[in-house]
């Protein structure tokens, strides 16, 4: 799932450690949200979306990346 | 419950048993070195070594499990998956070795070994799910 996490997190100047720190995770945590490796559960999107000050759906986005054209596609 | 204490707070619980237990550990095994002499000692007094031994191992094994509890999801799932890596590891093999010694090709292996190479497993799955998710 895309989100926008390293930009709000640049805005604040923060870094991983200290969004993990605020959050209470590892910085491990932070870095695979933040690269989509792992889609955090419901509490804890909660949670970052309260620490930016944004909504949920403002932070992550659902929908799916579109599929990269094959060469010679028409379509 | 366990979701709302957190990273740190699992750490310092885990740490606080941890580092104890392994002391007490070393100490129990360098006395039953020094001390036991198993061949002439009652058997009372190698039953009593070897429990002395194997808590602070099961001990360890709550304080992994308690972290894995208390710590944030993606350390638990990381945590988990180590686990469960661990276990395929040292069950397989401990199936081979049991097959070659049914089938004659190897002698007799200590147990213990067997517990030894779970932790071993545990510690490089965890390296694996950690280093190689997050770099």
């Amino acid at each position: 799932m895309k989100n926008s996490i390293r930009a709000l997190r640049a805005e604040k100047g923060w870094s991983q450690a200290v969004l993990a720190d605020r959050l209470d995770v590892s910085r491990q945590s932070v870095n695979a949200i933040e690269t989509g490796k792992y889609d955090p559960s419901l509490p804890l999107a909660f949670a970052i979306a309260r620490l930016f000050e944004r909504r949920i759906e403002d932070i992550f986005d659902d929908e799916p990346e579109p599929c990269p054209r094959e060469p010679g596609d028409q379509s | 419950m366990s979701s709302t204490r957190g990273f740190r707070a699992a750490n310092r619980r885990y740490k606080y048993l941890f580092w104890p237990l392994m002391a007490v550990y070393v100490a129990v095994i360098i006395g039953a070195k020094l001390f036991i002499d198993d061949e002439v000692a009652p058997a009372w007094l190698n039953v009593a070594g070897a429990l002395a031994a194997t808590l602070p191992v099961v001990g360890t094994l709550y304080a992994i499990r308690r972290q894995t509890d208390e710590t944030d999801e993606y350390t638990r799932m990381n945590q988990l998956l180590a686990l469960r890596d661990g276990g395929m590891v040292t069950a397989s093999i401990a199936f081979l070795i049991g097959f070659l010694q049914i089938f004659n090709v190897v002698g007799a292996i200590d147990v213990f070994w067997f517990g030894a190479l779970f932790f071993f497993a545990f510690g490089l799955a965890s390296l694996k799910h950690c280093i190689g998710r997050t770099v």
